[in-house]
């Protein structure tokens, strides 16, 4: 049995998931921090520590290029040492990742490293890139949404128009808490 | 006092319609599915009342209200639900220029701006509530202060295509409050209450 590949994201109502002028040193993009106070509550006994403890403990994390540079690479470690598997369209062939990470270029081949790696654990998804081509390639099961009471009004999108095919979901658990509603849907079928 | 509140359904990545919406086909490619958490439907509007109970308190409110206001383009879509949404009460619409023939007794199009819009149909109310719809009008109600409520139909969907409920929106943020979370068998009703000050 393993696990399923998930995605966590906070989300602004109407859909950002960064303030505007996201770029390396201004990860969260300009006030993109206000998606992020229900992290204060981590720690607490309540569903938002409940949500952040099942994330570490993730047993791998897939991240695209570009939210893994926007984070320093996380110095080689998302959390607890777990495999990070990065997808990029194009690795050079010095470079070479921190820590336990690696490049992939195969969304494919990707995902089912990641599976591999984390046993019976789920994988972490974090970025909307690689949400969208895990999305497109089949490869992604679940959908944790952080879904936060603001109107950024303008940021990175976590869901960019893509090709016209429905993805169907399932809402199978809402945890609702300070500052934050968690959704989290599982991936039906292509409609 | 009349609080003016948006309905509207929205697939989980944003959307309102699917691709190509127009006036043939008003919810675009695969858009109805974001309807479905309605009644089969029929000539009446009461036809299209849900069979779930937590949806049923969503309907009936949005019934309940004492006018309406949708944008031009949508209005002009669904030929302004033939001049009656529910009951009779008054439709109002925010547009540049009225159409030289209005077939409608009760549409009543408002070219002085979208705060004399809202103003007339809170009025026209009285003391009950004003439904807004489309996506358009919504934003212009959003940057003007105008809008109360956000009463979201979100679908467990990813339409991929579509219209966006927000888009162009300035980059301050409005802060709302989740006031109530209803629950039923393909749609999660969300009704905020947007912040002032």
């Amino acid at each position: 049995m393993t696990g399923p590949i998930r995605l966590y994201m906070s989300m602004s109502l109407d859909g950002f998931i960064t303030g505007p002028n996201d770029r390396e040193g201004h990860g969260l993009g300009d006030n993109g921090g206000r998606l992020f106070n229900w992290l204060d509550d981590r720690m607490s006994t309540g569903p938002s520590g409940q949500v952040f403890r099942e994330l570490m403990a993730t047993g791998a994390v897939i991240a695209g290029r570009r939210t893994f540079e926007l984070a320093d690479r996380w110095q080689g470690d998302h959390h607890d040492g777990v495999p990070v598997h990065v997808l990029t369209h194009h690795a050079d062939d010095g470079d070479v990742p921190p820590g336990n990470t690696r490049f992939f270029t195969d969304v494919v081949a990707c995902a089912t490293e990641a599976r591999a790696a984390a046993g019976d654990r789920a994988v972490m998804v974090h970025g909307a890139g690689a949400a969208q081509a895990l999305l497109r390639a089949g490869q992604l099961d679940e959908l944790e949404i952080h879904l936060v009471p603001v109107l950024l009004g303008a940021g990175r999108r976590l869901f960019e128009a893509t090709d016209a095919r429905h993805i169907e979901l399932q809402l199978v658990r809402r945890l609702e808490d300070r500052d934050v509603t968690h959704l989290r849907y599982r991936v039906l079928r292509f409609a | 006092m009349s609080r003016l509140i948006l309905y509207m359904a929205m697939s989980l990545d944003g959307f309102i319609t699917g691709p190509g919406d127009d006036k043939g086909n008003p919810a675009g490619v695969g858009g109805m599915r974001l309807q479905e958490w309605l009644g089969d439907g029929g000539p009446e509007v009461a036809d299209f009342r849900p069979s779930d109970a937590q949806s049923q308190i969503v309907f009936d409110e949005m019934l309940s209200t004492g006018a309406v206001i949708t944008g031009r383009r949508t209005g002009d879509f669904v030929d302004y639900w033939g001049g009656d949404h529910h009951d009779g009460v008054p439709i109002f619409v925010p547009t540049h220029t009225a159409p030289a023939d209005n077939r409608h007794a009760r549409v009543h199009f408002v070219t002085e701006g979208i705060e004399a819009c809202v103003e007339q149909a809170k009025a026209a109310a009285g003391d009950r509530d004003v439904m807004l719809h489309g996506a358009y009008t919504a934003q212009e109600c959003l940057k003007a202060g105008l809008l109360d409520v956000l009463e979201i139909q979100l679908m467990p969907v990813l339409l991929g295509q579509g219209r966006l409920l927000f888009e162009g929106l300035p980059p301050e943020h409005i802060e709302l409050d989740l006031v109530r979370t209803l629950e039923a068998p393909g749609v999660l009703h969300l009704r905020y209450e947007v912040r002032r000050g």
